[in-house]
């Protein structure tokens, strides 16, 4: 999971408003609504890193096709408790086999990385007041999961006989050692 | 009993850990409580009317000696001395501080149990039948089923964040204990011709403001299919369930709002997963799985059927008598029976237990059960693994511990919700209104007179006393800061004697607290002259309509005669 750094991050939004834009003078990292994208990603050149803000109640669909040409697509958490965005990351990368940047935005706390990470988002920008010791202690608290998720999409019990036990003792391990905490 | 894995039990003590880093962060005020809210949720921390609540996961209503005893360890130490057994097969408590929380989830953990998604708006604890495994008229036994259910939604990262919780239930036998219907998934176990298992799959019911009973999406779903099945029906839920209105959020609410088209996308989601997912078919159960679960669900060590052998006439007293007529099962093995611990008595409200009764039914339970309990869904405990033999002694042992009642299936074995006395959600009071009608009906012989019935209690609309189902139904209502109660008849379950399931009718404008046991007794005099030869409450509801309870129900109205001329009037 990448903690995104706003200061040091190259990705700009056109800013101003958010309808479609006269005109759009392509330039690398530019971060689009999907109305901006589907207005100029006729003129917009191959190759230009290009990214994707989708709306948690917009059909992933709705960018499929142009999925090969973005290198992020940015999904929103207007509330936290609204987890529709987890169902959109894992529907990009395991019906749409999307390969780019997927992006948390919007009210993202450190309780939620783990939820993120397994449902296919490799970078979220946290909400400004969130500790990122916290975010990344998060991450390390379990031996393995039952179900699959994107990162790993064998669930347990497809795994070879004796993989649970192996995690659950690696943990231990790992926990006795004091490692991250 | 499903043995836990040295995963397993890893796991549960990390959500421990993890918890106790969450409220940690919480107490040092790093954590707001705007954050931390749905975390202390999904591990079963409310914060209610006096203290926090902490609603602890009994999986399916499967319960050891070992368990229970810790439960009642944990209620001496942390608690005032009690907790509640839930509709939902959970167990309660109303006054563990706060800051004493991540003590209690390693105290749990250390004998398997926690409080993972037991609230908030993801996949519940699942419930299923209380004679699960044991039951005579069983097809096939839910309990590996749910196991494996269990599993696959313990922190499923998809579906953390509903639009609202989500419930499921699940039975194997013809008749239904599990109240499959009012679910937002309820699934029938069934075999086919060939003999293959497979789930008959409901979605969308659910009670509350707006009671439905489920539709059926699948009459037959291939048992390897289920896990996937689910999560086409749960996504189609989180990207389409309502937010913006928390009484419209259920996904009763969405199946209703787009009938077929929701079936419709439920099943195209289904195929997408399947056909055209990275490892879509990853999460159908194999065999082997199915097996390896199956196999902690195995007769206890010792058990096996055994020649029919009556105990020897003896001069029994007539309350044995009633106590086997009332708290003894029929058993699925000749020489076996289940037996129900009553927690339906005067003086503590219905499903409660204090410690040392929970102790005392550990000690019963290791006796007479193999160690091994259920909670039910009617808010009792049940013994799955009794000696036909050992009845009298167990009744014995029973009746000293408070638990031999005999009034399983009667008017005192009533289903309610811990209500305004101590939860925050509630608009009235449900234990006094218990605790009244149970001193009302204490003659045993006019219980038996009434016969089998359901009375079922909530204290607000979100309906945890499920009285939509009751045969009689009462419910508290809010009204210029007021305690009222409405009451309905003829609400099901779906069991066999309550018949379809259905949601009850309000007989009328809601009655004042100091009227409802005087309605009560007052529709079971009507019913009393009503009743046809054998017929039971229900059926004479059904039979005679509402009506004539109406009428006897206005006629012991006093504080609220006067809104009674109104409402005519407004009629």
């Amino acid at each position: 999971m990448k903690f995104i750094n706003l200061q040091k991050d190259p990705w700009r939004t056109l800013g101003g408003e958010d309808g479609p834009a006269a005109y759009i003078d392509p330039r690398p990292h530019l971060l689009l609504t999907v109305e901006q994208w589907h207005a100029f990603r006729a003129q917009w050149p191959e190759g230009m890193p290009v990214g994707v803000m989708l709306a948690n109640d917009a059909e992933v669909k709705e960018i499929a096709a142009d999925l090969p040409r973005l290198a992020l697509v940015q999904l929103s958490f207007p509330k936290w408790i609204d987890g529709r965005a987890y169902s959109q990351a894992h529907t990009l990368r395991m019906r749409y086999r999307y390969a780019g940047e997927v992006r948390a935005t919007g009210e993202a706390l450190v309780d939620m990385v783990l939820l993120m990470a397994r449902t296919g988002f490799d970078s979220v920008v946290l909400r400004a007041d969130q500790s990122l010791d916290a975010a990344h202690r998060a991450l390390t608290f379990f031996p393995g999961y039952y179900q699959g998720g994107t990162e790993d999409p064998l669930p347990l019990f497809a795994k070879p006989p004796g993989t649970g036990d192996a995690l659950a003792r690696a943990q231990d391990e790992f926990m006795h050692a004091g490692a991250s905490i | 009993m499903y043995q836990y894995t040295e995963f397993d039990r890893q796991f549960v003590h990390q959500r421990a850990a993890q918890f106790r880093d969450q409220l940690e962060r919480n107490l040092a005020g790093k954590l707001p409580e705007d954050d931390f809210r749905a975390l202390r949720l999904q591990n079963g921390w409310y914060v209610q009317r006096h203290a926090p609540m902490l609603r602890v996961a009994v999986p399916y209503g499967e319960l050891s000696a070992k368990q229970l005893r810790v439960l009642g360890a944990i209620a001496a130490k942390y608690d005032r001395g009690y907790g509640h057994f839930t509709t939902r097969q959970n167990l309660q408590y109303n006054w563990i501080p706060l800051v004493q929380a991540a003590d209690v989830m390693d105290a749990l953990a250390a004998v398997d149990m926690h409080g993972i998604q037991t609230s908030g708006n993801c996949i519940r604890n699942i419930t299923s039948d209380a004679l699960a495994g044991i039951a005579p008229d069983e097809v096939v036994d839910p309990r590996p089923y749910a196991e494996l259910l269990r599993q696959w939604s313990t922190l499923h990262p998809e579906f953390a964040f509903l639009p609202r919780k989500f419930k499921i239930a699940i039975t194997g036998a013809t008749e239904d204990r599990a109240a499959i219907a009012w679910h937002d998934i309820g699934l029938q176990l069934q075999r086919n011709e060939a003999g293959e298992v497979g789930f008959k799959v409901l979605v969308g019911g659910g009670m509350g403001r707006t009671p439905i009973i489920g539709t059926e999406i699948r009459a037959f779903l291939p048992w390897q299919q289920i896990l996937v099945f689910i999560e086409a029906v749960v996504r189609v839920y989180n990207r389409f369930g309502r937010r913006d209105n928390a009484y419209k959020a259920r996904i009763k609410i969405l199946v209703k709002a787009e009938g077929q088209k929701f079936i419709d996308a439920v099943n195209a989601e289904f195929t997408d997963i399947l056909e055209n997912d990275v490892a879509g078919t990853a999460h159908i159960l194999p065999q082997a799985e199915f097996d390896r679960v199956a196999k902690s669900f195995v007769l206890p060590a010792g058990v096996a059927a055994v020649a029919e052998a009556p105990g020897a006439a003896f001069d029994a007293p007539k309350a044995y008598a009633r106590w086997l007529e009332r708290n003894v099962h029929a058993h699925k093995l000749a020489g076996y029976r289940a037996v129900t611990l009553s927690l339906k008595r005067s003086g503590q409200a219905p499903g409660d237990a204090t410690a040392d009764q929970m102790i005392e039914a550990a000690a019963i339970a290791e006796r007479f059960s193999h160690g091994e309990l259920r909670v039910t869904h009617d808010q009792n405990l049940l013994l799955p693994w009794v000696r036909e033999t050992d009845l009298h002694a167990l009744w014995q042992a029973a009746r000293d511990a408070s638990f031999a009642t005999p009034n399983i299936g009667l008017l005192t074995d009533m289903i309610a919700c811990p209500g305004g006395d101590f939860c925050a959600l509630a608009n009235a009071r449900s234990i006094p209104i218990a605790e009244e009608i149970t001193q009302r009906f204490a003659e045993i012989d006019e219980l038996y007179d009434i016969g089998n019935i359901d009375l079922h209690i909530s204290g607000c609309i979100n309906s945890c006393g499920h009285h939509h189902s009751g045969h009689i139904g009462i419910l508290g209502v809010d009204k210029d800061g007021k305690e009222w109660y409405q009451i309905s008849l003829g609400g099901s379950d779906g069991s066999t004697i309550s018949g379809t399931s259905v949601p009850g009718k309000v007989i009328g404008p809601s009655f004042a607290a100091d009227e409802v046991a005087d309605v009560i007794e007052s529709v079971i005099e009507t019913y009393r002259g009503q009743r046809a030869a054998n017929e039971l409450f229900i059926d004479t509801v059904k039979r005679v309509g509402l009506d004539p309870f109406k009428s006897s129900a206005n006629a012991v109205r006093r504080s609220t005669a006067t809104s009674r001329v109104e409402s005519t009037q407004a009629a």
